[in-house]
C-alpha cells in the first residue's frame, strides 16, 4: 500500500495536469467568468436584491460549470486511456489498479476544487467590486458544491466502467444529479402515497444520494455541514469507487 | 482474487452506510404540493428543483413581481413638510382610505399575491422578499388581508421570524388607523437590511406627518444613501431638500 | 539449463462481446504452447487476426487467458514482480501533444516506481539510448512518427526490463528510422535482454530474430529456428508462405 502511494500520486497530478492543459478547460474557465459577469445584469433588475441575486447566480453558475466539466472528465477520463492506447503504457507496469483509479479520482477532484476556487475568486472579486459583502456562509456553500460533486464524479467512473459511451455515462449522471436534489421531495411523495407504492419508492430512494444535505448553495443544508453530510459524502464516493474498482479489475484491455 | 469478489459487497455496504447516515435529512422547503406555480412558470420549478437552485429561482420570481409591478412613480402630495395634503378617498362603503402620502405602486395587480407567495414556496427563507410582497400589498396597494395570509403563510416555515410579526402588527395599526403606532412598530425593522423599501417610506412619512422631521430625514437620507430604487431614491431626495428648505431638518 | 522468460502452455483467450440477447464468441488464440529462452531475441509472424497482439496482451497481463497458463520470469503476468522486468511498447503509442518528452518519461518512470535521481537517470538513459536527446525541447506535437516510436521505446527501456514486448515497433517507419531501431534493437539485445517483438515485416524479422513464431488462425503453426531458415531455399518468406497458406 505504501509502495503505491507515488503512483496515485503520479496518476493524480498527471490527470490534473492533462486536464489544465486542456482547450475544454480553458472554455469552461472563459465561460465561467463570462457567466458570472453575465449575472451582474440579472442583478441590476432584482433592484435592492442585488447583492443576493448576484450571490445566488454566481454560486449556482460556478457548481454548474464545475459539475459540466468534472463530469465531462470523469465519463471520458477511462475510456479515453483505452481508446488511445496510454492505458497499455500504464497496466503493462506494475501499477495496481486500486492506485490508477484513486489516482484518476484523485486527479478529478482536484481539478474539480482547482476550478471552484478560480470561479469562486473570479465571484468574490466581483462581489466585492460592486461594494457587497460576501455571504456569511460562502465558504460552506463551495464546501457542499464539492462534495456534490465528489459523489457524482466518483459515480461517473463507476457508470463510465459498463456504460457503451461518455454521452450514456454523462446522461445516467446527470439523471443522478437529477435525482439526488429531488431526493426530499420523493421521500415526501413516498411517505404521502403509502402501501406498496409508497414502500417501493422509500426502497428506490436509497439508491440515490441525497444531494440536497450539502446544498448549503441553496440553504437546504444545515450550517455548518455537520458530521453526517461528509460521512455520507465519503460513504458514497468510496462506495462508487469500489464498485468501480470491481469492474476495473476485471476488465481487460 | 477473494478481495475481489468482496468488492461488490463492500461498495453496497458503504453505500447503505451513506443512505443511512443521510435519512435524518428532513428538508426545510415546503412539500411539492404547496408549490403553487403558475402555469408558465411550472418548468422553472422543476428546474429550480433539480438543480437543487430553490434560492436562485426564487430571485427570478423576485423579479418578476417586480415587473409585474411596474416602475412606480413616487410622489408624495404635501407641497411642505408637516402638511397633510396627501389624497384620501373613499370607496363604496363609505370607508376613507389613505395612500399615506405616497402615490405609488396602485392598480388592481391580481397575481401580486400568488406571485409574492410562489417566491417564499420556492425559498422560504427569502424573508426580504416576503416582507416586500406584504408591505406592497399592505400599504400600496391596500390589500392588508392578502399581506397577512402571505405573512401568516411565511410564519409557517419561519415561525421565529420576528420582521413577519414586526410587518404583521404595523398592518393592525394602520387598518386601526393609528398612524403614530404603525411607525413606532416597524421602527425597529428600519435598520435592518431585509427591510424593503416602502417600509422605509412609510416610515419617513409617517414621521413628518407626526412632525419627526429629523427622524424623518434621517430616514429619507437612508433611502437615498442604500436603496437601488430609483422611484424611492428621486423621492427621498426631494423630501429632503423640502425638509432643507423649510428648515425641517431638526427634531421637533 | 537456464529458466524460460515467458512460458505459455495450452493457452486459450476466447473474447466476448454481449449482444441484446446472449453474446458472441470469439476465440483469438487456441492451445497456445511455447517458451521464449531469456537472452534471445524472437519474431511473431502472422496474418491479420492471427492472434499476434492477443499474445502480446497476454503476456504483458493486459488480458487475462480464458484457458492455460502464461508464465513471465515465473510468475502470472498480472503480478507486480513479472510486470517489472517487462518493458511493452504497443503498436502506434500514444502521448499526449502538449508534453515534451522528458515529461512523459518522468510520468512512466514514476508509475515503475522510480523517483528522484534515479528516475533522472533512467529518463536521461532512455532518451540517450533512443536519440531523443536533440529533440528534448520538442512537444509531442512536433514528432515524427519515427520520433514517437522512439520516444515508445523509451519509455519501456525506463525501469531497465529483462525483456521488452514490442508490437509492430516499425510500422509505419520510414527506411532511415526503421534502420536507427533496427540499430537500436540490437544494441538493447547485446546487452542481455529478451526481446518479443511481433512485425508483418518478414525482412525486419528476418534481420533481427534468432527464432520466429509463426501464427495462423489463433494457432501456432511453426516455430523456425534461424540456422533453419538461412538454410531453406526462399528464406523465412518461403516458410512464413507455406505456413499460412
Amino acid at each position: 500500500m505504501r509502495r503505491s502511494a507515488p503512483v496515485v500520486l503520479a496518476v493524480a497530478y498527471n490527470s490534473f495536469f492533462e486536464s489544465v492543459r486542456s482547450r475544454f478547460f480553458t472554455l469552461a474557465a472563459v465561460f465561467a467568468f463570462t457567466a458570472v459577469y453575465a449575472s451582474v445584469l440579472a442583478g441590476v433588475m432584482a433592484v435592492d436584491q442585488e447583492a443576493r441575486l448576484l450571490a445566488d447566480f454566481g454560486l449556482a453558475l460556478i457548481e454548474l460549470t464545475a459539475l459540466a466539466y468534472a463530469l465531462f472528465e470523469a465519463s471520458s477520463a477511462l475510456p479515453r486511456e483505452a481508446e488511445t492506447k496510454t492505458i497499455y503504457l500504464v497496466f503493462s507496469r506494475p501499477v495496481p489498479r486500486w492506485a490508477y483509479l484513486a489516482g484518476k479520482l484523485g486527479g478529478a477532484l482536484l481539478t474539480a476544487a482547482v476550478m471552484l476556487a478560480v470561479m469562486a475568486a473570479i465571484h468574490v472579486s466581483l462581489l466585492l467590486f460592486r461594494g457587497f459583502d460576501v455571504p456569511p456562509a460562502y465558504a460552506w456553500a463551495l464546501a457542499g458544491t464539492f462534495l456534490k460533486l465528489a459523489v457524482i464524479v466518483s459515480f461517473a467512473f463507476f457508470v463510465s466502467l459498463f456504460s457503451t459511451s461518455p454521452v450514456s455515462t454523462l446522461v445516467i449522471s446527470g439523471i443522478m444529479w437529477t435525482l439526488g436534489h429531488f431526493a426530499a421531495e420523493a421521500r415526501f411523495l413516498a411517505e404521502r402515497a403509502g402501501g406498496l407504492k409508497g414502500f417501493l419508492l422509500g426502497a428506490a430512494l436509497w439508491l440515490v444520494p441525497n444531494l440536497q444535505l450539502f446544498n448549503v448553495r441553496d440553504g437546504a443544508a444545515a450550517l455548518p455541514l455537520g458530521l453526517p453530510a461528509f460521512f455520507s459524502a465519503a460513504a458514497w464516493t468510496l462506495s462508487s469507487y469500489l464498485g468501480a474498482l470491481w469492474l476495473l479489475s476485471r476488465k481487460e484491455f | 482474487m477473494a478481495g475481489r469478489s468482496l468488492l461488490p459487497a463492500a461498495a453496497v455496504l458503504c453505500w447503505g452506510a451513506a443512505a443511512m447516515s443521510a435519512s435524518s435529512y428532513r428538508s426545510p422547503f415546503p412539500p411539492p404540493s404547496e408549490l403553487r406555480a403558475p402555469l408558465d412558470g411550472a418548468n422553472g420549478d422543476m428546474l429550480a428543483l433539480a438543480a437543487g437552485a430553490r434560492r436562485l429561482f426564487a430571485d427570478l420570481w423576485f423579479v418578476r413581481l417586480m415587473q409585474y409591478y411596474g416602475t412606480r412613480e413616487v410622489r408624495e402630495e404635501s407641497a411642505e413638510p408637516g402638511h397633510e395634503g396627501h389624497a384620501h378617498s373613499l370607496d363604496a362603503g363609505g370607508h376613507e382610505h389613505c395612500d399615506h402620502g405616497a402615490d405609488y405602486g396602485k392598480g388592481s395587480y391580481p397575481e401580486f399575491l400568488p406571485m409574492a407567495r410562489h417566491i417564499i414556496e420556492v425559498d422560504p427563507a427569502f424573508t426580504a422578499g416576503a416582507l416586500y410582497g406584504a408591505a406592497s400589498l399592505a400599504f400600496n396597494l391596500e390589500r392588508p388581508a392578502e399581506a397577512e395570509e402571505l405573512l401568516t403563510y411565511g410564519l409557517k416555515y419561519s415561525p421565529k421570524e420576528w420582521r413577519y410579526l414586526t410587518v404583521l402588527a404595523a398592518i393592525g395599526y394602520s387598518k386601526a388607523k393609528d398612524p403614530a403606532a404603525v411607525a413606532a412598530t416597524i421602527a425597529p425593522l428600519l435598520k435592518d437590511p431585509d427591510c424593503p423599501v416602502m417600509l422605509k417610506q412609510l416610515a419617513a412619512f409617517l414621521n413628518k406627518r407626526a412632525g419627526n422631521y429629523g427622524a424623518a430625514a434621517a430616514i429619507y437620507s437612508d433611502i437615498a444613501a442604500t436603496s437601488k430604487d430609483e422611484a424611492y431614491v428621486a423621492n427621498a431626495r426631494r423630501e429632503l431638500e423640502k425638509l432643507a428648505g423649510a428648515g425641517a431638518g431638526k427634531p421637533r | 539449463m537456464t529458466a524460460p522468460a515467458v512460458s505459455f502452455s495450452g493457452v486459450e483467450k476466447t473474447y466476448k462481446r454481449p449482444r441484446l440477447l446472449g453474446a458472441d464468441y470469439l476465440t483469438a488464440v487456441k492451445d497456445l504452447s511455447f517458451e521464449l529462452p531469456a537472452g534471445c531475441v524472437t519474431g511473431l509472424l502472422g496474418l491479420n487476426g492471427a492472434g499476434k497482439t492477443t499474445i502480446m496482451k497476454l503476456l504483458t497481463g493486459l488480458l487475462f487467458p480464458t484457458a492455460g497458463k502464461v508464465r513471465v520470469f515465473g510468475h502470472s503476468p498480472s503480478e507486480g514482480a513479472a510486470k517489472a522486468k517487462v518493458g511493452f511498447l504497443p503498436e502506434l503509442p500514444y502521448f499526449p501533444p502538449q508534453v515534451r518528452p522528458g515529461e512523459a518519461l518522468a510520468y512512466y518512470g514514476r508509475l515503475s516506481g522510480l523517483s528522484g535521481a534515479a528516475l533522472a537517470r533512467a529518463a536521461e538513459s532512455a532518451m540517450a539510448k533512443t536519440g531523443l536527446e536533440p529533440h528534448a525541447g520538442k512537444r509531442v506535437s512536433e514528432f515524427s512518427k519515427g520520433m514517437l516510436q522512439r520516444l515508445g521505446l523509451a519509455q519501456a527501456l525506463l525501469h531497465s526490463p529483462e525483456l521488452l514486448v514490442l508490437d509492430e515497433p516499425v510500422s509505419g517507419l520510414d527506411p532511415l528510422a526503421i534502420h536507427d531501431i533496427r540499430g537500436l534493437l540490437a544494441g538493447l539485445n547485446a546487452e542481455g535482454r529478451a526481446i518479443f517483438l511481433s512485425s508483418h515485416s518478414i525482412s525486419e524479422v528476418e534481420k533481427l530474430c534468432s527464432r520466429v513464431l509463426i501464427m495462423v488462425k489463433g494457432r501456432l503453426s511453426r516455430s523456425v529456428e534461424r540456422a533453419e531458415w538461412e538454410a531453406a531455399h526462399g528464406g523465412l518468406e518461403k516458410i512464413f508462405v507455406e505456413a499460412v497458406k
